[in-house]
């Protein structure tokens, strides 16, 4: 196969992989904070959250795959898990290497969610909020280069992510102080005021 | 009653101890008693020889006693989970005796601690050596109040009385704040390990994990006295009482009329009526407390103080008659402000829903606002169906059921209200409903 087949295919998968982690990032963000997506039920955003995140293995794996297979760079397998393995642009293929074990660990304790204790689910599954930030390092430390696809839209699309869930981030907050403000006394004194009018 | 009780209160008379026997039978003695006067007045603690392990559970299971806190689960059934989870795991387990009365309205626990502390005492250690419990627990109100003197106080007396040595049992006093929902078992469980003491979420049971991860019976205060009763007198006497489904001698705090509440002792069978006769003319009563159930007048007038007859819970013994001039809407909406208050705003349906029912009864209450606003009851029931059931404790449910019996026990006075007039002419509120002192801390 033709090598800059192979570049362009990986360069591909790894952009799709990062809009669908910024996906699953929104609706993880959205479960959390006890949010809804408009038109879905509840249980259908966390499953939507589940699925897209298995979905995204595969685009990932093509990700992997195809870099590894293209001759252009030499970057080895087992650089894909160790991190700063590889001799190729050691800081940006390694995080990329940390984004690929952090995943592993969040889909793995995931997948066992039944049978483990869900205080250590809880806690990996804190890790995400690593795995994403190191994911978009990855994507724009080796996208922006030379012949990367980020740059022109493929720029825009990674800034649009990034304020994505920025955003989803600040309002789970101002939803969690909120709902920590809220209290029995307080909704009873709301209803009666809306009512009264 | 049979010839031993008979006998041991004969004895007490003769003994000139000034221990009067009282109206209800003498299960609660008319003064306050210290332990030489209690030894006479119920007879002596059967030592370990005399009740070797394993006959007290036995003769509770025969006994038939179910719990006196609310929820009336079999006593022996939980002894057994307890014991076989301590034996399982072999870990010793831990007793509480549950004091926290945490209903405004209710005061037999205060009453019994208050008359007969060293009964559940008494109750405390019989429970502890069955058990090879480790530690015991006597939880009660902080700064309880009750009208004659200082409960906590009185209680502590009590335990310092006590032989440590010769009881094999050491009990220790909590005080636990004296919130409505500070009772529940893993909220109580909650206080005794140094928590917020709320309601949490277990993956055991507190009889599996409880106090400091021990397998951990609670019982109530009450209960736990009916152990030593039976301890005592056998399980026979104990079901000389009452019916065969609900045998026992049970306390009731009983209001009537414009008096003061009182605590009286009655068994499952007798007639309701007498209790709450001084009222007359009452609208409704109210059964088992603020999560309890209204009933009707004439279905008062007629039935047995029994669940099977009221087909409602007795729950925590609360009878409360509501005399005709009040209006039982605008009492159902008091206590269930004083509900939805008392919620520790943990899950959505409780901390959302319970404030909500609460304003909508408030309308409901007021003849101006109820004859203004169409789809109230609405309201209400689909509020009630979407808090039911829900949340990790009972009190969405107990609250839905008090405010489900209002709806179907005071029909008319809602068509009254609709209509823009209250039949009922004194608007205060007959049982009290205190503010909370602090708030729940939020989540």
């Amino acid at each position: 196969m033709n090598s800059s087949v192979l570049w362009y295919a990986s360069q591909a998968t790894g952009i799709v992989s990062l809009v669908l982690y910024t996906i699953v990032m929104l609706l993880g963000i959205t479960v959390a904070g006890q949010g809804t997506v408009p038109g879905l039920p509840r249980f259908s955003v966390v499953a939507l959250h589940r699925s897209i995140s298995l979905l995204s293995i595969a685009f990932l794996a093509v990700h992997i795959g195809t870099a590894l297979l293209d001759s252009y760079v030499d970057i080895s397998f087992i650089s894909s898990f160790v991190p700063f393995a590889s001799s190729y642009e050691p800081l940006w293929i390694g995080l990329g290497a940390v984004a690929v074990d952090l995943m592993i660990a969040l889909v793995v304790t995931s997948l066992l969610r039944g049978r483990i204790s869900p205080r250590v689910w809880r806690v990996v599954h804190w890790l995400a909020y690593a795995f994403w930030p190191v994911a978009i390092a990855h994507t724009i430390g080796l996208g922006a280069g030379k012949g990367g696809l980020i740059s022109g839209w493929g720029l825009w699309l990674t800034i649009a992510c990034v304020v994505a869930v920025g955003a989803a981030l600040v309002w789970r907050v101002a939803a969690q102080q909120e709902r920590s403000r809220r209290t029995p006394a307080q909704v009873l004194e709301k209803t009666r005021s809306e009512v009264r009018v | 009653m049979t010839a031993i009780d008979n006998g041991i209160r004969e004895a007490a008379v003769q003994q000139q101890t000034q221990v009067e026997r009282t109206e209800d039978n003498g299960v609660l003695p008319s003064r306050p008693l210290g332990l030489a006067d209690h030894r006479v007045y119920y007879g002596a603690l059967p030592t370990p020889d005399q009740l070797p392990l394993g006959e007290l559970a036995a003769k509770l299971g025969h006994a038939g006693v179910r719990g006196r806190g609310g929820a009336g689960f079999p006593l022996y059934r939980k002894l057994v989970s307890v014991s076989g989870a301590a034996r399982a795991r072999r870990v010793a387990p831990t007793i509480v005796a549950n004091g926290c009365e945490g209903e405004p309205a209710s005061h037999k626990d205060k009453h019994l601690l208050w008359l007969a502390p060293h009964l559940v005492l008494d109750g405390m250690v019989l429970l502890g050596r069955e058990l090879r419990a480790t530690r015991a627990v006597l939880a009660i109100e902080a700064g309880a109040p009750h009208g004659k003197g200082d409960l906590v106080r009185r209680v502590r007396e009590a335990v310092a009385e006590r032989d440590v040595r010769q009881d094999g049992v050491r009990v220790e006093v909590v005080e636990v704040p004296g919130r409505f929902i500070a009772g529940e078992s893993a909220a109580l469980v909650s206080t005794l390990d140094g928590g917020p003491g709320l309601p949490t979420y277990r993956e055991d049971s507190v009889r599996e994990r409880g106090v400091g991860g021990t397998p951990t019976l609670i019982q109530n205060v009450e209960t736990v006295a009916q152990v030593a009763l039976i301890a005592r007198y056998g399980a026979d006497w104990f079901r000389d009482y009452g019916t065969a489904a609900e045998p026992g001698p049970q306390l009731f705090t009983v209001y009537a009329g414009r008096n003061r509440p009182r605590v009286v002792h009655a068994a499952a069978g007798a007639p309701l009526w007498p209790l709450i006769a001084d009222a007359e003319p009452i609208d409704a009563v109210l059964i088992g407390g603020y999560h309890g159930s209204w009933i009707t007048a004439p279905m008062a007038r007629h039935a047995r103080l029994s669940e099977a007859d009221l087909d409602v819970p007795l729950g925590a013994g609360l009878i409360a008659a509501l005399p005709a001039e009040r209006c039982g809407l605008a009492e159902t909406a008091h206590i269930v402000r004083y509900l939805a208050l008392e919620s520790a705003g943990q899950c959505g349906p409780c901390l959302n829903g319970l404030p909500r029912i609460a304003a909508a009864l408030e309308l409901l209450a007021d003849p101006h606002h109820a004859s203004q606003r169409n789809g109230l009851l609405e309201d209400l029931e689909r509020w009630c169906g979407m808090v039911e059931g829900r949340g990790l404790c009972h009190h969405p449910d107990g609250s839905v059921r008090l405010v489900r019996s209002a709806l179907i026990v005071f029909r008319t006075e809602i068509a009254a209200h609709r209509a823009g007039l209250c039949t009922g002419g004194d608007r205060r509120p007959l049982l009290p409903a205190p503010a909370p002192a602090r708030e729940y801390a939020a989540h």
